[in-house]
């Protein structure tokens, strides 16, 4: 069984429709890519399976249970995580928060517990900072943890998001753009860490990414968008060679036409 | 380093209670007041303060919380007598016209009253954003004030209340503003502050890490409007007399003032900023009375004012973050501040 399922998931925004119709199966520890020009409408299937947005048509099924229309915080709660295209951590807070706060959906304790400091919250906050300094550790960002998530370069802010999606316990990891200008050497870093991370946690890996050196370099299957409409999917090798996809990005001739 | 940071708090009330004792005996009724008024308008900087700094939330709605708690409060600690005298349109309704509460469950009553109704008008209200949920909470505090004016059974509408007993003292004051202080720092550093930070930072990241937008932010809005409604039971158990008037949004934007000029999201620049407002307001006080210049006596009256706005606009100007931004006062800094160790570069810190 598919650990995670996309039933002709459809979104229109009044007369425009961004995604028609996507299918996806994402079955364990893969690494699936989704590709496609500027506009396809991949955030918006990405959007559609974590829970912003509401699909007006098909059903979304996550290890078998229908998970449409779900907010987007039960949705992380059953173990599909993400990070954003635009990096979107905790500015102000430190690099430590960022990961303590992705650890809050597991606190048990009520609100007058946390207040009072009584002893099950404090059980709880204790395993929360020592899991969270040892992740950051993991991920080569222990040294960091005391500074200001801001501060941090743009490759570290990078890490410093999956690290945090990570600190969720997610099955599922949804990556929107993580190579987005990134240089070379950063990109390559990004690769091996995102192979190192599956292994690590046990992760399936769906993302979004225009960099096709790490798509082609890791992924198992890719699945192409082209106005919303899902025109190949297939290993590595078909997709280079699939004349639509080649089509979609560079254009038809005139002669062929 | 705890132990000794614990034991430099502790100390540091014990003085301030010495403090309050001295106080007590020595400052004249007029200085006294003063006094209650700072510690008041603290807790109610705090309360506003972690819904506003905190979440993030831009509420306007605090001066409704106050006029909850301040009638609950009142109507539950008048006395019989007292309460006759002032409902001679209404009698006034069943279970209150019977009852005399002592102070601290009043105060707790109006408490958790307050934080009722804020738990009302949150549900329909949270779900909106920014401005959206400015202008929404106003007109709820608004409507609270309203509902208080026509309800003559209950609230003695636009007369008011008169001879509430006056039970806040220094001791009262402050030692709720301390409790306050102490029971908001120790939710903000918790699992659900940091949450209420992350709503604050980012709303869609901290939604897809799983908190759960709408009842991390009524929690919020639910202490905050706890506190206000004890901050308001004391206003009133001070002033002696409360009506609906005194609950317009004047005194919103006079707590908002506060935490915006202490920093939105501090507790020290809440207190500082509520002491040096408060104080402020009253030594200013002589702009209004007629002043000699040797050549002519003059008198503007109001003059008071606008050198009050004057100073706060530059202190907007220059700290634009407010005195303190999101900075905290800590026994560390102090010592450190005080430590002046020339041989911290390539030495032993």
């Amino acid at each position: 069984m598919s650990l995670l399922k996309a039933d002709q998931i459809t979104m229109q925004f009044g007369g425009l429709t961004a995604v028609n119709n996507f299918n996806l199966e994402l079955n364990k520890n893969e690494i699936v890519a989704l590709i496609g020009p500027n506009g396809a409408g991949k955030t918006t299937a990405f959007n559609m399976i974590t829970g912003v947005y509401n699909p007006t048509k098909g059903k979304i099924y996550f290890e078998g249970k229908d998970i449409t229309g779900l907010r987007p915080d039960q949705i992380t709660s059953l173990g599909i995580a993400r990070t954003f295209q635009n990096i979107r951590l905790f500015k102000e807070l430190s690099v430590l928060e960022n990961v303590l706060i992705a650890n809050h959906l597991n606190v048990k304790s009520n609100v007058f517990e946390a207040i009072f400091k009584l002893p099950r919250y404090m059980k709880e906050e204790k395993s929360m900072i020592s899991k969270s300094i040892e992740l950051l550790d993991k991920v080569g960002l222990g040294d960091l943890k005391y500074e200001k998530s801001s501060s941090l370069p743009y490759g570290k802010q990078r890490r410093l998001e999956i690290a945090r999606a990570l600190a969720t316990n997610p099955k599922i990891l949804l990556l929107d753009e993580p190579a987005a200008g990134m240089n070379p050497k950063e990109t390559e870093d990004l690769t091996s860490f995102i192979k190192e991370i599956k292994e690590q946690f046990d992760l399936t890996i769906f993302m979004i990414e225009h960099h096709m050196q790490v798509v082609m370099g890791i992924s198992n299957v890719i699945y192409v968008l082209d106005y919303g409409i899902t025109i190949a999917q297939g290993s590595p090798y078909d997709i280079q060679n699939n004349q639509k996809v080649i089509e979609a990005y560079l254009g038809v001739s005139e002669n062929d036409a | 380093m705890k132990k000794r940071n614990l034991i430099l708090t502790i100390i540091s009330i014990i003085v301030l209670a010495i403090f309050i004792f001295y106080a007590d005996s020595n400052f004249d009724a007029y200085q006294v007041r003063i006094l209650n008024l700072c510690a008041i308008y603290t807790i109610l900087g705090l309360s506003m303060n972690l819904i506003n700094g905190f979440t993030g939330l831009f509420s306007l709605g605090h001066a409704g919380f106050m006029a909850v708690g301040a009638y609950t409060t009142a109507l539950l600690t008048m006395s019989l007598a007292a309460k006759e005298q002032n409902f001679f349109m209404q009698p006034l309704v069943a279970p209150l016209n019977s009852i005399v509460w002592p102070f601290l469950p009043s105060l707790l009553a109006g408490g958790l009253m307050a934080a009722f109704v804020a738990y009302l008008i949150g549900a329909p209200a949270l779900r909106l954003k920014g401005d959206y949920l400015a202008i929404a909470t106003l007109g709820f505090g608004e409507i609270i004030r309203v509902i208080f004016t026509n309800t003559q059974n209950i609230t003695n509408g636009a007369l008011g209340l008169k001879g509430i007993p006056s039970s806040t003292n220094l001791w009262w004051s402050f030692g709720i503003a301390i409790v306050t202080i102490i029971v908001l720092l120790s939710l903000i550093n918790s699992s659900y502050g940091r949450a209420f930070k992350a709503i604050r930072e980012d709303e869609i990241a901290a939604e897809s890490m799983g908190i759960n937008l709408f009842k991390h932010k009524s929690i919020s809005f639910m202490i905050g409007a706890f506190f206000a409604g004890v901050g308001g039971g004391l206003l009133g158990s001070l002033l002696g007399t409360i009506d609906p008037l005194m609950f317009r949004f004047l005194l919103t934007f006079n707590i908002l003032l506060i935490i915006v000029l202490g920093g939105m999201s501090s507790v020290t620049g809440t207190i500082i900023s509520a002491f040096v407002i408060t104080i402020a307001q009253e030594v200013l006080r002589f702009l209004d009375e007629p002043m000699n210049f040797g050549f002519a006596v003059v008198q503007i009256t109001g003059l008071r004012m606008v050198i009050f706005s004057a100073l706060l606009m530059v202190v907007v100007l220059f700290y634009r973050n407010g005195l303190m931004g999101s900075r905290e006062f800590s026994w560390d800094k102090l010592i450190k501040l005080f430590k002046r160790n020339p041989l911290v570069k390539g030495g032993t810190k």
